[in-house]
């Protein structure tokens, strides 16, 4: 579903991605670890070109994203992006956050995309909050439309850009069993967190990144329980 | 100040306030369109763009408006052989310079808005404008409200120097008035306070917009 090849980053002198190779297949749930700095973030950033590569190729269902002729607003309309501040539209009510981008994007009617947005926020929970604005909601609750607003689009892969690191302790738990349902629903998700008990439940393969390159994976079981490299060994050692 | 006079002279002030509420809301328009334009050539990613707008920005802020208005006033009908109207020459000297300030408030209030909202927007698949449209400028509209009202009451304040091209604002006939009546100080006074009303009645409208805009995301 998405193929990456020797994918590169620099930012100025910067060497943030020193060439990723990867496969994600269709119902994957791609978790990636690492320590900060690694470049997990611009990883993910670069699959829905919210970076651009330097250089290197990304290929979804297809189409090369990182071809210039090829239209990437189209593409994202297929990649729903979960991010670690949350981002909701704070001038809009959470219907309105929910449904702007369905009815202006994808040109569907107001009450059919609303009709979308009220099964979305059955689902999550959160129907009665449907005409808050969005700083009258906890940042659990935020995070969450905020996924809900990313799957109102209806996309094929979904990414998570540490969905939980700026929340509050207790509010990591709704958030995170949001996504679980989503994976069990089959949903292809690429994930970066520090979540590392999510990645051992829900993950079906795990990526351990460091300095820019893809430096150990394999399913949850071979990551967490018998790591081969001894940076993946001494960062799960700290995080553990 | 007695009935007298003002039965007298009353003709001159509201004239005169017609004139100059005549140019400052043309101002006001043009300067927000040109105002417009300038900020976004200046946060456009061509260099040559930005660069025209700094500069154009940077000439009319580092220099004063009576010199502008000369620089219109005598230059403007030599280059292009137009004989303009001197309120038209006031109008194109007034927005001119209003622009380049609102250019730089639109400027501050897009730039003061997280770029994680485009990031939002552009990963659900909105166009670079449809974003500017939607999430970006509802947003910075309110942020920059009051910094554009402020513009805007010194616009009409500052439109007074037009007077010395010998339009008959607010100003130029409170002068007048002054000739006419061997009065030095009245006229001066009834101005002035005119001048206060409009900028006052200007300053509580803002006001009561930005309270309106305000509604929807308070109650933090």
């Amino acid at each position: 579903m998405i193929q990456i090849s020797d994918l590169h980053k620099k930012f100025g002198e910067l060497h943030v991605l020193k060439g990723i190779n990867e496969h994600i297949t269709q119902g994957e749930v791609v978790v990636i670890i690492g320590p900060s700095g690694s470049g997990k973030s611009t990883l993910l950033r670069c699959l829905n070109l919210l970076e651009h590569p330097t250089s290197g190729e990304i290929v979804f269902e297809g189409i090369t994203i990182t071809d210039q002729r090829n239209d990437i607003n189209k593409l994202r309309e297929k990649m729903g992006m979960v991010f670690q501040q949350f981002n909701l539209f704070p001038h809009k009510t959470v219907l309105e956050n929910i449904t702007l981008a369905p009815i202006n994007v994808k040109n569907i009617k107001k009450d059919e995309a609303e009709k979308i947005a009220f099964k979305l926020l059955d689902r999550i929970g959160l129907r009665d909050k449907a005409n808050s604005y969005p700083n009258q909601l906890s940042g659990g609750q935020k995070q969450r439309i905020a996924i809900a607003r990313a799957l109102a689009m209806s996309p094929d892969v979904m990414l998570f850009d540490e969905p939980t690191s700026a929340l509050d302790p207790e509010m990591v738990g709704e958030v995170l069993d949001v996504m679980k349902e989503l994976a069990g629903d089959g949903m292809t998700m690429v994930v970066v967190t520090h979540e590392m008990g999510f990645a051992k439940e829900v993950g079906t393969r795990v990526l351990f990144m460091d300095e820019g390159k893809v430096v150990e994976k394999g399913s949850p079981e071979e990551i967490f329980c018998n790591p081969k490299n001894p940076r993946t060994k001494d960062f799960l050692a700290k995080v553990l | 100040m007695d009935m007298v006079f003002l039965s007298k002279y009353y003709k001159f002030f509201i004239n005169g306030t017609g004139i100059t509420l005549f140019l400052s809301l043309f101002g006001v328009i043009f300067g927000v369109i040109i105002g417009v334009f300038l900020a976004l050539m200046k946060m456009s990613k061509k260099s040559f763009f930005s660069m025209i707008a700094s500069a154009y920005i940077e000439i009319i802020r580092g220099t004063p408006l009576l010199v502008q208005l000369f620089i219109i006033y005598i230059g403007l009908p030599k280059v292009t052989g137009i004989p303009f109207t001197d309120l038209s020459i006031g109008i194109i000297a007034v927005s001119l310079n209003s622009a380049a300030y609102v250019a730089e408030i639109i400027r501050a209030g897009i730039q003061s808005i997280d770029k994680g909202q485009m990031e939002a927007a552009r990963s659900l698949g909105m166009t670079h404008s449809m974003g500017m449209r939607l999430i970006i400028i509802p947003q910075a509209f309110k942020n920059i409200l009051p910094a554009l009202g402020n513009e805007f009451i010194v616009l009409v304040k500052e439109s007074a120097i037009v007077s010395v091209i010998g339009i008959h604002d607010l100003m130029y006939n409170a002068d007048t008035v002054r000739g006419i009546s061997f009065k030095p100080f009245t006229p001066l006074f009834i101005a002035a306070i005119i001048y206060f009303i409009i900028t006052f009645s200007l300053s509580k409208l803002v006001g009561i917009l930005e309270r309106r805009l305000r509604a929807g995301d308070s109650n933090i």
